[in-house]
């Protein structure tokens, strides 16, 4: 039988490693390769007997079992399990009442399933540019794309760190728009206590195995604020004949692991909030930053890269990017990109068939629907300096690991000669979204 | 609640509790729900079963019926607006086909769209005579493991590549979606996709039909 028991324990990190030759050179790797796995959900004996439980159990009943018990925790009125994240957006904006040919506003950043959803749903996604600093759905430039054909907002809590949804608010309320959470990063996060899911009109939520919150393999929830939009999306399943259902094998598990969640939570936060600090004592590398009151869920932590600081300034960000890349997975830490093109430029969109023959985009009277890269300079700039750890923060990794990621950084912010010397091997590289885009 | 959402009636027969429970505690405790681009054995499993079974070279799973009837119509170019032929069209099956933009005909010159098989727990055994005896009505099987109780689950199976290619750039997740996570580079650019769903299947859920169909008492 596999295993997911650690065999062999981390060695106890010692400042000193920062000095050692780096790895990329022949020297020690901060992390040696057989000891760079991590586990990823835990399995505990509670999921197993849970499993044999429900087993024995009616499936619909355990499905709502499970939906009860994650709509009570996150504080919502209605919910209805799906089958995946992507499919409770769709039901989140169906039940919203966005209608075929209606406009809704979406990040340029984030999963192609939340503009997959958009269309899905026969709307038109509206893509618009981020913050520079929360990398979330821009407020101000969110308003200036309103047109009369809009009909939502939908931001993304991207990485987990919730969006701006107190102006957002202010926004929609204005226009009378829906205001719809894709809160498929953010299970736990929130804004002055209140859970992602649970502030907008309606929100989706992937509950898939890279989330922090995972069922078994894949599932998503969808959340409603007021009865009638939990009805119309019932009667939208019942009407388009679509099985969204979420399978009872995975609800199971989600029960199980629900009650462990908390947990998790707070050691992805006591790793996040050392491994900021830790950056913050390099001249290259900085973590995200959190608003007041704000609670960031940490599904993924994007390290951002500031090569001036290290007199590396007059090199070309996006080459220093994968230079830092090459260094730190050499020292046994996987941070990498996680999407490279803005999801206007991604081929869906590019080529705008839908579900063929060009519907829902020929319900639009545009022309020009603003795909256009250039429309998105903040996103094309993170894009071309920043790096992502994705799963390394999110088990309940030894403190001795996270210990080891910081020293790897730090290590690599002690060499920018190195980080010269690869910039100028780098040759032909491309913009990373000149390159195909990657699904994540 | 809607009629889609409730579970079918074929339940896990109570013979069957301990075997089950013993696959999903195996899976659970192998690594296979961790990762979306590893350690999917389970799903390549389930495909090569159905492929031999169905004497089909390509098989892609879908996490629910209409899913897979949407890869079916997909994968054949029954797209928004246009025609095709599909007898006997259950009520769901007409309610989401009208909701794709599918018109149902029954021009007898035009080939059926699709042999749908639903397997349950009644007539599992009865597979391998149901597939040689519809094999050749249509280019492309929808085989829907949902009544076994495991939750919604399906697949389509066919021979021809374009179908199972185009059926794939449907999903999220797909074959071409997660090649291109890895090597940026698209591998079938001739291929573009369009809408898209995530119609992955749980490897778990994948696991149980998996041993359900390789467990089969089979009926001559």
């Amino acid at each position: 039988m596999k295993t997911d028991f650690i065999r062999k324990p981390l060695q106890l990190p010692e400042e000193q490693w920062i000095q050692s030759q780096l790895a990329v050179d022949g020297g020690p790797s901060i992390i040696p390769e057989d000891v760079r796995k991590t586990n990823f959900p835990i399995i505990t004996k509670e999921d197993v007997i849970q499993m044999f439980v429900s087993i024995q159990q009616d499936g619909e009943s355990v499905v709502e079992e499970f939906q009860e018990a994650y709509r009570t925790y996150v504080g919502a009125n209605y919910a209805i399990a799906t089958s995946s994240g992507t499919s409770s957006l769709h039901l989140a904006l169906v039940g919203a009442g966005i209608q075929p040919g209606d406009e809704v506003i979406v990040p340029a950043f984030t999963f192609i399933a939340t503009a997959q959803a958009v269309v899905a749903a026969k709307a038109i996604p509206i893509f618009v540019d981020i913050d520079p600093v929360t990398y979330c759905l821009d407020p101000a430039k969110a308003e200036q794309a309103i047109t009369r054909k809009t009909k939502a907002i939908m931001p993304v809590h991207v990485h987990g760190l919730p969006a701006d949804l107190p102006a957002l608010r202010r926004v929609t309320d204005k226009h009378s728009l829906r205001l719809i959470e894709d809160a498929s990063h953010a299970h736990s996060a929130s804004i002055n206590g209140k859970l992602a899911g649970s502030i907008g009109d309606a929100a989706g939520q992937s509950l898939m195995a890279d989330k922090n919150f995972p069922v078994g393999g894949e599932g998503g929830i969808a959340f409603f604020r007021e009865k009638e939009d939990h009805q119309r999306a019932l009667a939208f399943l019942e009407s388009s004949g679509i099985d969204y259902r979420m399978s009872w094998i995975a609800a199971a598990f989600g029960i199980s692991q629900l009650e462990r969640l908390p947990y998790y939570d707070a050691i992805r936060a006591r790793n996040a909030a050392y491994l900021t600090s830790a950056l913050a004592e390099t001249k290259l590398f900085s973590g995200p930053f959190v608003p007041e009151d704000y609670n960031h869920s940490y599904n993924m932590y994007r390290i951002k890269l500031s090569p001036e600081q290290l007199g590396l300034g007059d090199l070309e960000d996006y080459r220093v990017k994968h230079a830092v890349e090459q260094l730190i997975h050499a020292e046994g830490v996987f941070a990498r990109e996680w999407q490279n093109v803005p999801i206007p430029g991604h081929l869906p969109f590019k080529n705008k068939r839908g579900f063929g023959n060009g519907y829902p985009f020929s319900l639009s009277e545009r022309q020009d629907f603003g795909y256009d890269l250039n429309h998105f300079p903040e996103t094309l700039k993170m894009l071309r300096s920043t790096l992502t750890i994705c799963r390394e923060l999110r088990s309940p990794i030894e403190y001795e690991r996270i210990q080891a990621y910081a020293l790897a950084f730090k290590k690599i912010d002690a060499n920018p000669h190195k980080i010269r010397e690869l910039v100028e091997r780098s040759g032909d590289l491309k913009v990373v979204y000149e390159r195909d885009a990657r699904l994540g | 609640m809607a009629e889609t959402l409730l579970k079918p009636e074929a339940a896990i027969e109570k013979e069957h509790y301990f075997s089950t429970s013993f696959v999903l505690s195996r899976v659970l405790n192998s690594g296979v729900i961790m990762s979306i681009e590893k350690n999917d054995h389970e799903l390549k499993g389930l495909e090569k079963v159905i492929a031999k079974l169905t004497n089909t070279k390509y098989v892609s799973l879908f996490n629910s019926f209409t899913g897979a009837v949407h890869g079916a119509l997909w994968g054949q170019d029954f797209d928004y607006g246009s025609t095709a032929r599909l007898d006997q069209a259950s009520e769901q099956e007409r309610k989401f086909t009208k909701w794709l933009g599918v018109n149902l005909v029954s021009d007898p010159l035009a080939e059926q769209a699709y042999t749908l098989i639903s397997v349950d727990g009644n007539n599992l055994h009865l597979l391998d005579q149901t597939v040689r005896a519809s094999a050749d009505l249509s280019p492309v099987f929808v085989l829907d493991f949902t009544g076994l109780g495991f939750g919604p689950v399906a697949a389509i199976a066919a021979n021809d590549e374009q179908i199972w290619k185009k059926a794939e750039r449907l999903k999220i997740f797909g074959a071409y979606d997660l090649q291109t996570m890895w090597t940026q580079e698209e591998s079938a650019p001739e291929l573009q996709p369009a809408i898209q769903f995530n119609y992955r299947l749980s490897p778990l859920v994948a696991a149980c039909v998996k041993i359900s169909l390789l467990r089969r008492k089979k009926s001559s």
